[in-house]
């Protein structure tokens, strides 16, 4: 028995001089853990010198945030792989390997140039896109059809087809998410930029610019009006991603905005509204400066910089392999998780899974990044005090756009 | 002190080194990193890589009493502990007095009433927030019914309501531990007391007033302690409901925001965050002296 023990001892260390453990972060919406589970079994078979251990995060980005910043501020060099969101870049930088010899590698050149912009801090590579997301509109069919009306195409005409639906029917026109937390940021910046406005720009704050402030003021004061006017229910500024899609996939709503990851749902066989359901750019701001804006988002892979130099170079092979078209395809069929890669788009199997994939790829190529700061969660949290007030009553579109512009500049100077 | 002269030199030697264990372990967990905080407290720190930590003494505190956010959130946890600790009290003292008399089933229903207790504070918060719901919520639909509230006002989104709404989740939380701590310290009266009062003409006022009161008053002490000290640092279930928003925020929930959303912040608001967690700290044991002189507590 002794020698069965000294033996497997030996045989061990052995084995461990040739194979090498990482740990890799991961979420769990939808099906994406159970898929992440199967590829990485793919992964291992390719390479039977690495253990993958896969360790599961919160759903929360925020809840993630909290866990990351214990992780990375004690200086453990575990987890290796870390997922991250694409906020998050510039404030990790420091504590993220500097990918950027590897661009080749990755293979970066097929991606989106959004995506990778977004990992790029101070002329930095410190993750590499693994799969990205973009606000966009969903509608349902069935009522603007029974109603007489087109897709929208700019926020009035929706303003007008959800209010008059929405009376019609004895249902909510618009959802979207006005929760006072990281969701309504990525929506204030859809308003703002399809109104032509902006907020920060290269690093500066230019919510008061004489460009930038009648736009910014117009689209502050447009939200505004969908509440106050009942074009969007006043529950909106209690709604994240869940509550709107429940709402909407109850069949309780005419329009939603939300990620595409509410598609497959909406479209389950116990759906209310399976198969009426129809999705588009979001509508353009009013003319001359209107535009469409998608806001983007997407989740990144970067390494821990305290990792081991075996383990940093097992790492990088790990995320090659998630990254590469293969893979981004299969996740695509699985999950339902946009690719990053432009060639994953032409693969028939992913359009076959995602139908409406063709018709929005624009929106993905075009997606617009938040403010790349290392002081966004502050950046972030002011605009959406500021906005959250002006929806909730307790100040006016002009008051909170001159106090957004006081307190940034504060905070940036 | 007076029991030092009863027992033997070796013993007390003994229960010297059986002590230290928990002692260093105090040590460890509570006073290293207080010091760590309050020493943290008087530098402009970020844990970012190649943050140099820069000594500004009291500034931290200086600029937290200048801090709006500071102040509402001050506000708002003040607020918060005396509403959801008088209501508490009030309702628990009912409840209490209630459960101490003599009816059938009573070990079930002091057994039931304790079970918004036994529900952890997160799964309850969401569950409540779910029964807010303007659209699905129980209680909003039972609201708009009533005519009490016009249809759609979401309770959680509208500034007042939503706090009140908090207060209620502590209030259906919490009274029943008030409840059960009450009906411990009632318990220990003995029924001779009552008796012979209603001898002497008492009536159940004046019962209340000249034996209950009285009696019970080192229970309502630590009750009123407990829970003040607990509502100071509420955090879950306002973190869960609002995130803090219109009007909610309350100085924990500041407090992780400034410690974990901006641990890395090249602003160096770690120390900023520490001065926080200082002050409250310091509220909490000012609350607790209060309670303790006024209500004349013997601690030892």
């Amino acid at each position: 028995m002794k020698k069965v023990v000294v033996l497997f001892a030996i045989l061990t260390m052995v084995l461990s001089a040739f194979s090498i453990t990482i740990t890799m972060t991961a979420g769990a919406v939808g099906r994406e853990l159970e898929v992440l589970y199967e590829q990485v079994a793919m992964f291992m078979e390719e390479n039977p010198d690495i253990t993958v251990n896969v360790l599961p995060m919160p759903n929360s980005s925020t809840d993630r945030h909290d866990l990351y910043v214990t992780y990375l501020a004690s200086g453990t060099p575990d987890p290796d792989v870390l997922m991250l969101d694409v906020i998050w870049p510039a404030e990790f930088a420091p504590f993220l390997v500097d990918l950027t010899d590897d661009y080749d590698y990755f293979g970066l050149d097929g991606f989106f140039p959004g995506t990778v912009a977004s990992n790029t801090v101070d002329g930095r590579l410190v993750a590499v896109p693994w799969f990205t997301d973009a606000g966009i509109l969903y509608y349902r069919k069935d009522l603007l059809e029974k109603y007489g009306y087109d897709v929208p195409e700019t926020w009035d005409e929706l303003y007008t087809a959800a209010k008059d639906i929405s009376a019609k029917e004895g249902i909510n026109g618009f959802v979207w998410q006005g929760a006072r937390y990281e969701g309504l940021t990525c929506d204030v910046m859809e308003f703002v930029h399809s109104f032509g406005g902006e907020i920060m720009k290269d690093g500066k704050v230019v919510v008061d610019d004489p460009e930038y402030y009648d736009n910014n003021l117009a689209a502050i004061t447009f939200m505004n009006k969908l509440i106050l006017d009942g074009a969007s229910p006043r529950g909106v500024t209690t709604y994240m991603e869940e509550e709107a899609r429940r709402v909407f996939q109850n069949g309780d709503a005419v329009f939603m905005r939300n990620w595409p990851y509410a598609w497959s749902l909406a479209n389950t066989p116990e759906s209310p509204v399976a198969g009426k359901v129809g999705i588009t750019v979001l509508p353009k701001g009013p003319a001359p400066d209107g535009r469409n804006s998608a806001t983007l988002g997407g989740w990144n892979l970067g390494i821990n910089a305290n990792s081991s130099p075996a383990e940093v170079e097992a790492s990088k092979k790990l995320i090659k392999f998630l990254v590469s078209k293969e893979q981004q395809v299969y996740k695509a069929v699985y999950t339902g998780q946009t690719p990053t890669m432009v060639e994953a788009y032409n693969d028939p199997r992913t359009i076959e899974a995602n139908d409406f994939y063709p018709d929005i790829l624009d929106v993905f190529v075009n997606a617009e990044p938040r403010p790349v700061s290392p002081i966004y969660n502050e950046i972030s949290r002011e605009i959406q005090v500021a906005v959250h007030q002006v929806l909730t009553g307790q100040s006016t579109p002009e008051r909170a756009l001159d106090s957004l512009a006081r307190n940034l500049k504060s905070l940036v100077e | 002190m007076k029991v030092k002269g009863t027992y033997k030199r070796s013993d007390i030697w003994l229960a010297f080194w059986l002590i230290i264990p928990t002692l260093i372990a105090i040590g460890i967990t509570a006073f290293y990193p207080l010091g760590q905080t309050l020493y943290d407290s008087f530098f402009k720190w970020s844990l970012r890589p190649g943050f140099e930590r820069e000594f500004v003494g009291f500034q931290n505190y200086i600029n937290l009493f200048q801090d709006p956010r500071f102040l509402s959130s001050l506000w708002n946890t003040i607020y918060f502990t005396f509403f959801s600790v008088v209501i508490e009290f009030l309702l628990g003292l009912g409840t209490a007095l209630i459960l101490n008399a003599d009816f059938k089933l009573r070990g079930l229903v002091r057994a039931a009433v304790l079970i918004p207790w036994a529900i952890p504070t997160a799964v309850s918060s969401q569950m409540w927030k779910w029964m807010y719901n303007d659209q699905y919520g129980v209680i909003s639909i039972m609201l708009y019914n009533l005519g009490i509230l016009e249809e759609g006002t979401p309770i959680l989104g509208t500034p007042g309501m939503a706090m009140a709404a908090i207060i209620g989740v502590d209030v259906w939380k919490t009274t029943p531990f008030v409840a059960l701590l009450l009906l411990a310290g009632l318990q220990t009266i003995p029924n001779e007391l009552y008796e012979a009062a209603r001898i002497d003409g008492a009536n159940i006022w004046k019962q209340f007033t000249s034996i209950t009161l009285p009696v019970l008053r080192p229970t309502i002490g630590v009750t009123l302690i407990f829970r003040t000290l607990d509502a100071l640092r509420v955090f879950d279930i306002v973190y869960i409901m609002t995130q803090g928003s219109v009007g909610t925020e309350t100085l924990a929930v500041y407090n992780r925001s400034l410690l974990m959303d901006n641990i890395f912040s090249p602003r160096g608001l770690f120390g900023y965050g520490s001065a926080l967690s200082v002050v409250i700290f310091l509220i909490i044991g000012i609350f607790t002296l209060i309670y303790i002189r006024s209500l004349n507590i013997k601690l030892d």
